[in-house]
């Protein structure tokens, strides 16, 4: 400014308009050879901060902001109950993780028990054995559907990869592990009672094995990579 | 009539004095952080990053954004999952700030301090090396950040007993041109 009130005071304009010129070329000059026609002032003196560390982030008023990216403060505003809904989500899915896993482990057992529960000459002892570990894999399994079926529900969330198959496939060992129990059921009453297992008794083998398999597939699905 | 000039003149010299700002923006940006388990080896990318860079004494001043839920990694349950251990409803945005000098834009390779916020968290890296390639007027820059869940405070995610490992590379594309 006190260049500009000397500039006003001089008698001899058109040199001075030279002068003005010459300043206003050579500007747009260095800003060109810039690549971006940024930066003209380098009589400016620079913060010492940044001379000390002139690569670090800054924080100076000229550095722009998330409104200037159009991110507007709602967006940037967290919601503590939103995260407290996915803190549950996720807790309730990590024990129907651990309570399926634990299921595996009798359902295992009641399979292998299968071969000797049937037959005209296995014990009543096998039989028993096979449909105890058939009860507690039906309590822990139904435990398990809970606590998937009860963990809260993230909106507009549409569901991709893999939980899709392990959503899908419950639509098979859902029914089938309140099928499976019944039929047991009936197969174990028939055998008890000295008779052939037939019927609709007789489905509870093949039921069984669908259930299983499905079940057993539910739970690759969302353990390994396909 | 002199007096119009020579106000004209000082209208135009002004600027030059004072210094004037330009402006960068991100046009594309690609995002893909990377996630090691023993069964799974998982990347969430997002493209939906927003970024500016303003240039003033001839350093610019960068800032990108990209909101936590934005990534998908193609499976809606780790997705989610990823936004709780993050605590990406409470802290919705990862913002990444740096300071480059003007010049670095002609250079084939830059080193950055970056300064990311992430899941309630500060953390800055120091030299953070990414590469430049400009074509017409868009410079493209490429590199990875070597973060880890321990910088954030994360708990790391296990699945089946076993935890993630604790490096989460993240590897940032992006296209930037002058405003």
């Amino acid at each position: 400014m006190l260049k500009i009130s000397s500039c006003n005071r001089t008698s001899h304009v058109p040199a001075f308009l030279v002068f003005c010129l010459l300043v206003t070329l050579t500007a747009r000059l260095r800003a060109q050879t810039t690549g971006t026609g940024g930066s003209t002032s380098a009589d400016k003196p620079k913060p010492a901060t940044q001379d000390n560390l002139p690569n670090a982030p800054s924080s100076s008023t000229t550095a722009p902001t998330l409104e200037d990216l159009g991110i507007t403060p709602a967006q940037t505003q967290g919601s503590a109950a939103d995260q407290a809904r996915l803190d549950k989500r996720t807790h309730m899915l990590k024990v129907h993780q651990r309570l399926g896993l634990i299921t595996l482990a009798p359902l295992v057992a009641t399979f292998i028990t299968s071969a000797n529960a049937g037959g005209k000459n296995t014990s009543n002892t096998d039989r028993t054995v096979h449909m105890v570990l058939g009860a507690v894999s039906g309590d822990l399994y139904f435990m398990t559907a809970y606590y998937a079926i009860r963990a809260p529900k993230i909106p507009g969330t549409e569901t991709r990869g893999p939980i899709r198959l392990h959503k899908a496939l419950a639509w098979i060992h859902g029914p089938g592990m309140i099928l499976t129990p019944i039929l047991g059921a009936l197969a174990y009453n028939q055998k008890n009672n000295g008779e052939k297992v037939h019927g609709i008794a007789s489905a509870h083998g093949p039921v069984a094995i669908v259930t299983g398999a499905a079940f057993g597939l539910a739970v690759a699905s969302v353990s390994l990579k396909f | 009539m002199h007096r119009k000039i020579l106000t004209a003149f000082l209208l135009l010299a002004l600027p030059a004095f004072a210094g004037s700002d330009s402006q960068w923006v991100l046009e594309q940006c690609t995002l893909t952080y990377h996630v090691s388990h023993p069964l799974h080896q998982s990347e969430g990318v997002s493209h939906t990053a927003r970024g500016k860079a303003v240039c003033h004494d001839g350093q610019c001043d960068f800032l990108i954004a990209v909101a936590v839920k934005s990534f998908d990694s193609g499976d809606s349950n780790r997705d989610l999952h990823m936004v709780q251990v993050t605590r990406g409803a409470q802290f919705p945005m990862v913002t990444v700030r740096t300071r480059l000098p003007e010049a670095a834009s002609t250079s084939a390779t830059i080193h950055a301090d970056l300064e990311i916020q992430f899941a309630g968290q500060t953390v800055q890296y120091k030299q953070i090396a990414f590469e430049l390639v400009t074509q017409g007027n868009q410079t493209r820059i490429s590199g990875t950040i070597p973060a880890t869940l321990s910088d954030f405070k994360i708990d790391p995610p296990t699945l089946l007993a076993m935890p993630v490992k604790n490096e989460m590379p993240v590897r940032v594309d992006m296209t930037w041109r002058p405003q």
